[in-house]
């Protein structure tokens, strides 16, 4: 699948941080929420 | 990652939940998090700091970069149906707008609130002129709006 405006977006399941404890994040545990998925190339390098 | 995470109270009255990835794992973002980031945002990053070890992810919203091993700085808004809505890639060495990036959010949630009936010009704010698409707009755009 790829990302297309108009379309849905590719699903996902990944492993997260959030606030001191490890987690999961899913596509579809956002539904009924807008979602904004950012992408940068590496920790410690700015955003 | 701590320009966003200045703006998240924005984000969050704005409806907008963030997760941010990158293809190190989670044990060096919270090493990042606790490092660095948490004497930049108080009290931390406030959101999801995803892992894409394999780039599996990022291939598919077409932003890893196999040769290099990391993801490009893509920003993806999707909506409340799972839609994507906008999509914005940038270089490494260039870092992005958090006020182009809630403009956008605020125009596709113009647009949404509208039920599509709505257009929002180049540039627009909340506030501003919107367009409505339809027959007697046609060649009409230069009466009811200027760049």
């Amino acid at each position: 699948m790829t990302a297309k405006v108009g379309q849905k977006a590719p699903d996902f399941e990944m492993p997260a941080y959030y606030q001191g404890d490890f987690t999961t994040v899913k596509l579809s545990d956002y539904a009924g929420k807008w979602l904004l998925l950012f992408f940068y190339p590496g920790d410690f390098t700015f955003v | 990652m701590s320009a966003v995470a200045d703006k998240y109270d924005q984000l969050q009255k704005l409806g907008v939940e963030v997760i941010s990835v990158s293809v190190d794992s989670k044990f060096v973002h919270k090493m990042w998090n606790d490092k660095e980031l948490s004497k930049m945002v108080e009290g931390g990053i406030p959101f999801h700091m995803a892992t894409d070890a394999a780039g599996k992810v990022g291939s598919e919203y077409g932003v890893y970069d196999e040769a290099a091993g990391i993801e490009l700085r893509g920003r993806f808004i999707i909506d409340p149906d799972g839609v994507l809505q906008t999509m914005e890639v940038l270089p490494p060495p260039v870092g992005r707008s958090m006020e182009e990036t809630i403009r956008q959010i605020q125009a596709v949630q113009h647009v949404r609130a509208t039920e599509g009936k709505e257009a929002t010009p180049a540039s627009w704010i909340p506030g501003k002129i919107t367009l409505t698409p339809g027959p007697e707009l046609v060649g009409k755009v230069c009466d009811v709006w200027k760049p």
